[in-house]
């Protein structure tokens, strides 16, 4: 530590450049993260609020929402499950009757008021009357507003804003919570007939012990996001680019600390010879990386979080601390790694060589 | 009395093959506690490879050589390092200087890694006659040539080796301060009581030796 600190308190100029590279990369990694959480959530949030165990669809829908049709007779075979919520979905273009160019493709859901997977009311009220619809608050800066009447692409019935809920994307579209009975009128069904349901939502403690009639499929909640047009591509497209990112920057870092040390290698030759072992030398080179690392990667941290005040609500970026310390984690774990490149160098310098016998 | 540093038929061989030199000629040499030692000779005659081996900075090819009784025959890299730690001193012609620490702290990277160095007012006093006690904040880019290198001769004596080594120690000063250096190096082996070989060209400082050592082709033979 004495070694590397006072090396760093004489030359900082040189200290400092190195470590404004790594907190940019540092930044870049974090902001990535931060870009895979929020299109992630875009795609994912409404289902994670549900805290459902598990998704009961058709056998023959591929574990797609829409294509999957259940009857009455179906949903009521269901057994052995803690909680059940039928769930019907459509997807939409909504557009204000007072601004028609206020369009905004919505993901509908019809739900039960009293289901566990019914919105929570942030703004306003629950869905009640037949055409009032619960909007996701993201829908509050698009200029919505509650009262506001609302048309539907699919329909020539308009619906009604009476509330709003948080938290509320699916397949990066804002949802529409409403009553099954205005879902039927959207589609333009009779409001007599049996409501027409895409899929059962399931808590349940033990999802294996579900029955379920043969034509159905007990899908996993992560399985069922998994499936997602587009989820899983966006997803593993992005950690792979964290990941080239991370082992780039580790070429990097190792390159740089390699240079450090081979530049001052007739001066460890010197300590060397006096006796110094390598293991006090090495020590020394380590405790250097992390310094230079850890303040890079916590300067990267708060330039994020900065950077994050500041970003407008439409760009898709959301940061989540726990995974911003994990590759915080193995930034400072790969560097020192690289360390471990020059610390054999120093191994290998001659002491004899370097006092120039 | 133990020999501070002995050789036992130890000689040196560099290259493989036919193609190959002999620096030092199998050598029986002893030292004991307050002898002061020159070694001279022409260059290339072996006086560095002598004082490296003797440093146990490299090992003799045959033969043995003891510090304070322990052969280095058969040592690892590892407890060579902690013998020229413990036990011995290196004045080198290159300055030894780590170029980023203030002349202070490189006796505090002493402190750090040896214990039992002199004590503030030993270190006072070396500090004062070297004439660096007023350099003490500044770094070793900062400092002339003979600066750099009384700082050097303060580190070296700085831990109290058992055995002092110095290749050329007065090369960069001016023949008054090489003349102080030489009675001070007199005055600390008398006073710690350790053994210090010195290599040297500059016959004026004969006089201050115990014994003169002449290197010649890679045979030590004592002069007087
Ligand atoms: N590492 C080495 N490899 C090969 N030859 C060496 C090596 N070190 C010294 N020598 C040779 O050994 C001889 C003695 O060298 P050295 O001990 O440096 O002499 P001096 O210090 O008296 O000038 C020279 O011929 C030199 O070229
Ligand atoms: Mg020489």
């Amino acid at each position: 530590m004495f070694l590397a600190w006072n090396e760093i308190k004489q030359n900082k100029l040189r200290f400092i450049l190195i470590s404004s590279v790594l907190l940019l990369i540092a930044y870049l990694v974090f902001f990535l993260s931060g870009l895979v959480n929020g299109l992630a959530n875009m795609n994912r949030e409404a289902v994670d609020k549900w805290q459902a165990d598990a998704i009961i669809l058709t056998d023959e829908s591929d574990k797609s929402l829409p294509q999957s049709i259940l009857s009455t007779d179906d949903v009521s075979q269901v057994k052995n499950a803690n909680h059940l919520a039928p769930i019907a979905q459509i997807n939409a273009i909504a557009s204000r009757v007072s601004d028609e160019d206020t369009r905004q493709g919505v993901a509908i859901f019809a739900v039960q008021p009293d289901d566990f997977i019914a919105p929570n009311i942030t703004d306003g009220h629950m869905f009640g009357r037949k055409g009032d619809v619960v909007a996701a608050d993201y829908l509050k800066s698009e200029g919505f507003k509650v009262g506001d009447k609302v048309k539907l692409s699919s329909s020539d019935k308009y619906v009604t804003i009476v509330g709003f809920t948080d938290h509320a994307r699916f397949n990066a579209a804002p949802v529409l919570y409403t009553s099954f009975e205005t879902m039927q009128q959207i589609k333009g069904l009779p409001i007599e007939s049996d409501p027409l349901v895409n899929a059962v939502v399931v808590q349940s403690e033990n999802i294996s012990t579900i029955k379920v009639p043969t034509s159905l499929e007990v899908v996993e909640t992560e399985t069922f996001i998994e499936k997602l047009p587009g989820y899983a591509a966006q997803n593993i497209t992005l950690t792979l680019m964290i990941a080239f990112l991370i082992v780039i920057s580790s070429v990097i870092i190792a390159i740089f600390l390699y240079v450090l040390t081979v530049q001052k290698a007739s001066m460890f030759g010197v300590l060397k010879a006096q006796g110094i072992s390598n293991a006090y030398l090495a020590r020394s080179v380590v405790a250097q990386t992390f310094i230079l690392t850890v303040v890079g990667v916590a300067l990267g941290f708060a330039l994020t979080w900065l950077t994050g005040a500041f970003l407008p609500y439409k760009v898709p970026v959301q940061f989540d601390i726990l995974s911003m310390l994990i590759y915080a984690l193995i930034f400072i774990i790969v560097a020192i790694l690289g360390a471990v490149f020059s610390v054999l160098s120093i191994f290998k310098i001659d002491p004899l060589k370097a006092i120039g016998g | 009395m133990m020999p501070t540093l002995q050789f036992i038929d130890a000689s040196k061989t560099f290259g493989d093959g036919h193609n190959t030199i002999k620096a030092l000629k199998p050598t029986t040499f002893s030292a004991n506690e307050g002898e002061l030692i020159a070694i001279i000779g022409p260059s290339g005659s072996g006086k560095s490879t002598f004082l490296t081996i003797a440093g146990g900075l490299q090992t003799a090819s045959e033969g043995d050589v003891l510090i304070n009784g322990r052969s280095l025959k058969n040592m690892r890299e590892k407890e060579l390092a902690q013998v020229r730690l413990q036990d011995i001193g290196f004045i080198l012609q290159a300055s030894n200087l780590v170029p980023f620490l203030t002349v202070d702290k490189q006796f505090s990277l002493l402190d750090r890694v040896k214990q039992h160095n002199m004590s503030p007012e030993e270190r006072t006093h070396l500090f004062q006659t070297l004439g660096i006690e007023h350099l003490l904040q500044q770094l070793p880019n900062d400092l002339s040539g003979g600066e750099r290198q009384r700082v050097a001769i303060a580190k070296a004596l700085y831990t109290k080796p058992a055995i002092l080594l110095a290749d050329e120690p007065t090369a960069s000063l001016d023949s008054d301060r090489a003349f102080e250096v030489m009675s001070l190096l007199q005055k600390q082996t008398k006073l710690q009581n350790n053994t210090t070989i010195v290599v040297t060209h500059d016959t004026r400082l004969i006089p201050y030796f115990d014994k003169v050592f002449k290197m010649t082709d890679g045979v030590l033979k004592q002069e007087n």
